[in-house]
């Protein structure tokens, strides 16, 4: 091992974060080198510089049961005034289709989930966090505390969202950086959506690329998971996406999605995915998806089972 | 230094029968999800709390991470353990608000101030009244570096850092609650160590 390669291991060995072999072989050249001992003294020092930094928590000491105790209270109130409002909605109805048999003689099944999952996006309705028409301005308004005092004056906080435009090529860092932010607009699948839709023509970068897998896989929406996967077809040949078509064979709920993990595994051979595949196939439970994995291995001379 | 997976550890090893709390909370049993809530909400205030240094944001994130685990509690399948899955909830909405700071510009709790940029969450804590001299003059000084050092990196790296630093959790967990791989959350650790050594070079 030498310097380079050490130092950039002390990080990961402070932490006890090294297998017992890379362990030795730091240790074996620490013993020898003084530099590095010296980097090593550095990162430490850093280490104990950041722990003398006070934990927010700790920081707001007595504060912090306080602050359980009212978390406590607004969640309760927030889940009674939901289960009052969401009583057999559509939702309920959207997640029994996940549970639904497809029989093999209409694969259009597999596509209106594919559709409905891609449409539902746009159209998520207001209640659900579904894009809201501006009217007046500020678009939303919320009154944090109010005030009186003797002389009959009131002092009121509000937190106000206003919307504002902007313009600006994809090249543009800040517009990139918007775009990225979108993608994890958590209230509204139909801006992630479309985020994904315009950040997709540079999944050659690393941080988009990241931000496609990291939705694909932890995205609620199918239509949001389905574009990313979209995004992440030219890149059908990178192991990491790979594995993570894998991973999405395996535990994607929406048959519609798995299906076009299937199409982007389709457009790159590669015969290391074919265990994963039979694997896949021996527990797909929808009858169409088991079809096109099925037809992928034969595409691949690969049997359906293990044996 | 901060170890709160020995917390976890000690919760998860208290008589609690997870597994069967989760499956009757997910049979619409709400004095289960309560009881599963009570076990780890302490943690995740704490977690909430380190990565925003904000109450009022931490509040928002109990809120809507627990919201979240209720509304999709049918769909865990026990492929990771709870604590896992919960923890992803947690530093996925706590990730939205920084990148919103960071889209925002944004940095909530450091102040400008005639001695430089200060944490006012540890300004609170060195102004108390029992708070010992030394330390407050500590605080005061380096608080606001070491603050502005972690409001350099990106909103993963700090993620990242927060949770194997204070909290004590290893990457391979960390990487599964961030949704990577146990390779990337190494690779993330290191840059965010290099880049806030850097800014604190001064100081080491």
């Amino acid at each position: 091992m030498n310097c380079a390669e050490v130092n950039r291991q002390i990080p990961l060995y402070c932490y006890g974060e090294v297998d017992s072999e890379t362990e030795e072989r730091i240790e074996s050249h620490l013993g020898e080198c003084l530099a590095c001992q010296d980097e090593l003294a550095k990162h430490r020092s850093f280490l104990e510089l950041m722990d003398q930094r006070p934990h927010a928590a700790d920081a707001a000491g007595a504060d912090l049961d306080s602050l359980l105790v009212g978390c406590r209270s607004d969640l309760r109130r927030a889940m009674s005034s939901e289960a009052a409002s969401t009583g057999g909605s559509w939702m309920d109805a959207l997640r029994g289709l996940a549970h639904w048999h497809i029989p093999f003689r209409i694969p259009v099944g597999a596509a209106a989930l594919v559709a409905l999952g891609f449409y539902g996006a746009r159209f998520t309705p207001d209640k659900f966090g579904g894009t809201r028409a501006s009217v007046g301005d500020p678009m939303f308004s919320n009154v944090q505390s109010i005030q009186a005092d003797a002389s009959g004056g009131v002092q009121i906080s509000v937190d106000e969202v206003r919307r504002h435009e902007v313009k600006g090529r994809l090249a543009d860092p800040r517009i990139q950086e918007l775009l990225l932010s979108a993608v994890h607009e958590e209230n509204n699948p139909g801006v992630r959506v479309e985020s994904i839709d315009v950040l997709k023509a540079r999944a050659d970068s690393e941080q988009v690329r990241q931000a496609l897998l990291e939705r694909l896989t932890h995205d609620p929406n199918a239509g949001v998971r389905i574009k990313a996967l979209e995004g992440l077809k030219p890149y059908a040949g990178d192991p990491t996406v790979r594995r993570t078509l894998a991973t999405v064979l395996q535990k994607d709920e929406n048959p519609g999605v798995r299906v076009q993990a299937i199409d982007v595994l389709t457009t790159h051979h590669d015969d290391s995915m074919v265990g994963v595949l039979q694997d896949v196939v021996q527990r797909e439970n929808n009858n169409y998806v088991r079809a096109r994995l099925t037809r992928l291995l034969e595409d691949m001379k690969a049997s359906p089972g293990t044996y | 230094m901060h170890d709160a997976a020995g917390t976890v550890s000690a919760r998860l090893a208290a008589p609690l029968d997870e597994a069967g709390l989760i499956r009757a909370a997910q049979q619409g049993d709400q004095d289960a999800f309560e009881r599963l809530v009570r076990a780890y909400d302490h943690s995740v205030l704490r977690i909430a709390m380190n990565l925003l240094r904000s109450p009022e944001e931490a509040r928002d994130v109990y809120q809507e991470a627990f919201l979240k685990v209720h509304r999709n509690l049918n769909s865990f399948r026990f492929d990771c353990s709870f604590h896992t899955w919960l923890y992803r909830i947690v530093t996925n909405i706590c990730l939205d608000h920084l990148r919103r700071r960071k889209v925002r510009k944004e940095e909530p709790t450091i102040v400008e101030t005639s001695e430089g940029p200060v944490d006012r969450v540890t300004q609170l804590e060195a102004e108390a009244p029992h708070a010992d001299p030394e330390r407050q003059m500590w605080n005061r000084e380096l608080s606001g570096k070491i603050e502005g050092a972690l409001g350099g990196l990106t909103p993963r790296e700090r993620t990242v850092f927060e949770l194997r630093h204070y909290e004590g959790l290893r990457l391979r967990a960390i990487g599964e609650i961030i949704g990577t791989t146990e390779e990337a959350a190494k690779n993330c650790l290191f840059r965010a160590t290099q880049k806030m050594r850097m800014s604190l070079e001064a100081f080491i």
